[in-house]
């Protein structure tokens, strides 16, 4: 009989498969401690928006038993009007995770190539390696994707340029200038995916606005999030929006009914809040970034913070020797080797309680070594 | 590319001509000395007649030959029941005059002496694999050219240029202590090769000129772990922090994302920068000179799941406390002690040993436990102290229960547990350190 790893392709039998985190309650009990902050994955800490939090207490239970909307149909409806685009400009996803693959999918064959950054959100280079597809990772350039770097990392079999927009786990962005200049000399010769799932923590008047971009590159493809402003990260609800021609293209090699009921109506009521819940939230981050801000400078910690719910710092002792002496004090942050980023820490902008416990138990892991 | 052949034929002596036909061609097509090539038919005959003897008959004996550019392998799987390899031991001191008893195991012990060094797995109830080792030969190091004028700005990055790297080697070998290095590092040509193998991968600085300017290397260890050795630097002192910064740099951002849970080093060199490792314990040098201390370093590459060992009474307080201490979660399962449960199921222990003569040192590793532990380590304590090796460790997974519980005896036997390896074989691996008596 043959092995079973004679069945598998060698890009899929080298590739390392992802762990997450294990549940709260088991870490609480592996690390003995009766609370945990969670800011290692920067989940909004005020929740959804007011009436998305209603759609989900009001769920009937028997509605469990029907299949979803295939397409999210109503939910692609409210983002049309939103936006003011067609429907059919929409994609939803199981989050981004899954749009990232449709789109890889549909553009990619062996042979070809993406372009990312080396440091940045690794699910594209992920999805990519185990697809078989050449990853070509370009290094950072003072902490921000660097575009001539890219443009030069690009070959004739170049299908996709992944360009994280505010970056994860940095938080720089490209101003409209630099996006546009990028976007013109790459010419149409690829797809320019603009990740902006951090996009609604940014004010400023030169971010550039991805939605408005597409409408003059047919080539630029938008993604978004419904995890991270809105605060839906349980339900698992990302979309990409482009031009009628790309995404009739993606479509073909993207699943349907994987996203859930309950996931569309939250999205769809989280749409349509004021602006209250965005408000309340840039407060709390801009609030407890100042704060992080100052324990870090206090400690003399080099620390590195743009557009996004996160902080990052440089730490005088291995990242993952840091995550266990939270852990062991109830604070669960993000280690940064897995992007590159050795000795390095990512923690989640949260509310003052959770803030105030990381810098405690920071102090106190660092006082002892 | 490796040369893969496979045979698989009865448990029936009369098929050991063909195995050493093929062990001869395979390492001619390698380009084995003479010397090298007798050796691995040696080996090959005598593991195999051995095995033809012991293994059940109604079941094929594999034998999988593996020839890569720096050495040749033989891999023979075989079925028996109440396996004994007591003669494998190094402690072994069975006359070699052919009379008696021991006649029987003289082709084993010869085996076992010829290879440059074997192991064996276990794969189920009865289910084993013997693997044989010899090396290719190689030429020493030359003294390395006298000293370079560098040039900043350094850069680092992965390196397969073996001229480059035969030149590092050397250097390294040339300035720092046998102790710190790959013993390789003494046959530059071998380490190039086991680089382009695969076996070892390394980053190395250059400066403006492309003069290696410092090299780190590393080697698989186990299942999830990467064996590192340096930062050897080789820039002036003070550029010296700074090329160190940027090899460890590249290690980790080049093994971030690889199917591995850890990286450590039992010889790190005095240039590691500062907040890049945890410091394990340290392992004690003996040298003519004297001793010292060298610490053991270790980092996660991703955040700790948690792990469940087995632990001995004997054990369990130091491991708690290394866990304690390093903020490690870990189920620790009691292990039964040996001999607890009764008599060993068979006569002889056996540890495989690996020795570095270049760094005095022998590593011991359970292989099959017996009724005769206490004397067996005693007696691996005393040929190996006779042969000069100062530093004698022992290593034990404790994943394995049967390991485990070894650790009364080991302790018993002189070896002292100075730390613990996280993840470093199929769970965490102790260390014990034999303290001879000075």
């Amino acid at each position: 009989m043959r092995q079973l790893a004679d069945l598998v392709p060698t890009h899929v039998l080298n590739f390392e498969s992802y762990v997450p985190s294990r549940p709260d309650d088991v870490l609480m009990r592996q690390y003995g401690v009766e609370r945990l902050y969670r800011l290692n994955n920067n989940e909004n800490a005020l929740g959804p928006p007011p009436a998305a939090q209603e759609v989900l207490a009001a769920f009937p239970p028997e509605r469990g038993a029907v299949y979803p909307s295939g397409d999210c149909f109503f939910l692609r409806q409210a983002l049309s009007d939103a936006f003011g685009k067609a429907p059919d400009r929409f994609l939803v996803g199981n989050g981004s995770c899954e749009v990232i693959t449709s789109v890889i999918k549909a553009f990619c064959q062996p042979g070809d190539n993406i372009v990312t950054a080396d440091k940045t959100f690794a699910v594209y280079e992920w999805v990519a390696a185990f697809s078989g597809i050449e990853p070509r990772l370009v290094p950072l350039k003072d902490y921000a994707l660097d575009p001539q770097a890219m443009l030069a990392a690009m070959t004739g079999r170049t299908k996709v340029v992944f360009v994280c927009n505010p970056n994860n786990p940095t938080g720089s962005w490209w101003s409209r200038d630099t996006l546009e200049r990028f976007l013109r000399a790459v010419g149409g010769r690829a797809i320019v995916v603009l990740d902006e799932a951090y996009r609604e923590f940014v004010d400023d008047p030169d971010f550039p606005d991805g939605m408005e971009v597409m409408e003059r590159h047919p080539n630029v493809l938008v993604f978004r999030t419904f995890s991270k402003m809105y605060g839906l990260a349980a339900l698992r609800v990302g979309y990409l929006c482009g031009g009628l021609e790309a995404v009739d293209i993606v479509r073909r090699t993207h699943l349907v009914y994987s996203v859930n009921s309950l996931g569309q109506l939250a999205a769809k009521a989280a749409l349509e809040d004021d602006g209250t819940h965005a408000a309340a939230t840039r407060r709390m981050v801009a609030q407890a970034g100042e704060y992080l801000k100052s324990v870090f400078d206090s400690l003399g910690l080099e620390h590195v913070s743009g557009a996004g719910n996160f902080i990052m710092a440089r730490v005088p002792i291995p990242d993952t020797l840091l995550y266990r002496l939270l852990m062991k004090q109830g604070v669960m942050i993000r280690t940064m080797t897995g992007f590159r980023f050795p000795n390095w820490i990512r923690v989640t902008l949260a509310r003052e309680p959770a803030m105030e416990a990381f810098a405690k138990a920071l102090r106190s892991s660092l006082d002892k070594r | 590319m490796d040369t893969i052949l496979s045979l698989t034929t009865p448990p029936d002596v009369a098929f050991a001509r063909v195995l050493t036909t093929a062990a001869e061609a395979l390492a001619q097509s390698r380009g084995l000395g003479k010397r090298e090539s007798m050796r691995f038919q040696l080996a090959v005959e005598e593991f195999f007649t051995y095995l033809a003897q012991v293994a059940h008959e109604d079941c094929a004996i594999q034998t999988v030959l593996t020839g890569k550019p720096y050495q040749v392998c033989a891999s023979l799987q075989f079925q028996a029941s109440g396996l004994c390899l007591g003669a494998l031991n190094a402690s072994c001191t069975t006359s070699l005059d052919g009379a008696g008893e021991a006649a029987n195991d003289l082709g084993l012990i010869l085996a076992g002496r010829v290879a440059d060094r074997f192991r064996l797995t276990r794969d189920g109830e009865s289910s084993f694999t013997l693997h044989a080792e010899v090396d290719k030969a190689y030429p020493a190091a030359k003294a390395p050219p006298s000293t370079v004028t560098f040039k900043p700005p350094y850069r680092a990055g992965l390196e397969h240029d073996p001229n480059r790297l035969m030149h590092a080697a050397a250097l390294a070998a040339a300035r720092y202590p046998a102790w710190h290095c790959p013993a390789s590092f003494q046959t530059p040509g071998k380490f190039a090769d086991l680089v382009r193998a695969g076996q070892f991968t390394c980053v190395l600085a250059l400066d403006e000129a492309s003069h290696p300017a410092g090299l780190l290397c590393w080697a698989r260890s186990g299942e999830k772990g990467l064996s590192f050795s340096g930062p050897f630097v080789f820039a002036p002192q003070e550029d010296a922090p700074q090329v160190a910064r940027m090899l460890a740099d590249a290690f980790l951002a080049t093994v971030a994302r690889e199917k591995i849970e850890i990286v450590f080093s039992e010889r790190a060199t005095q240039d590691t920068p500062d907040g890049y490792f945890e410091t394990l314990g340290t392992l004690t040098r003996y040298d003519e000179a004297g001793q010292s201390e060298q610490p053991v370093l270790y980092r996660h590459l991703r955040e700790d799941m948690g792990e469940t060992v087995w632990a001995d009474p004997a054990l369990e307080g130091f491991l708690r406390g290394v866990y304690d201490r390093l903020a490690m979660c870990r189920d620790v399962l009691a292990a039964q002690p040996f001999g607890a449960s009764g008599p060993s199921e068979r006569k002889s222990s056996l540890f495989s040993t690996t020795m570095d003569k270049g760094k005095g040192l022998a590593v011991l590793r359970p292989l099959l436990d017996g009724e005769d532990m206490a004397a067996n380590l005693a007696g691996h304590v005393r040929v190996l102290s006779d042969k000069g090796f100062l530093n004698i460790l022992l290593y034990m997974d404790l994943s394995q229960a049967w390991e485990a519980s070894l650790a009364g005896p080991v302790m018993d036997a002189g070896f002292k547990p100075r730390l613990v390896l996280p993840f470093a074989g199929r769970s965490d691996v102790a260390v014990f350190q034999y303290a001879p008596a000075r």
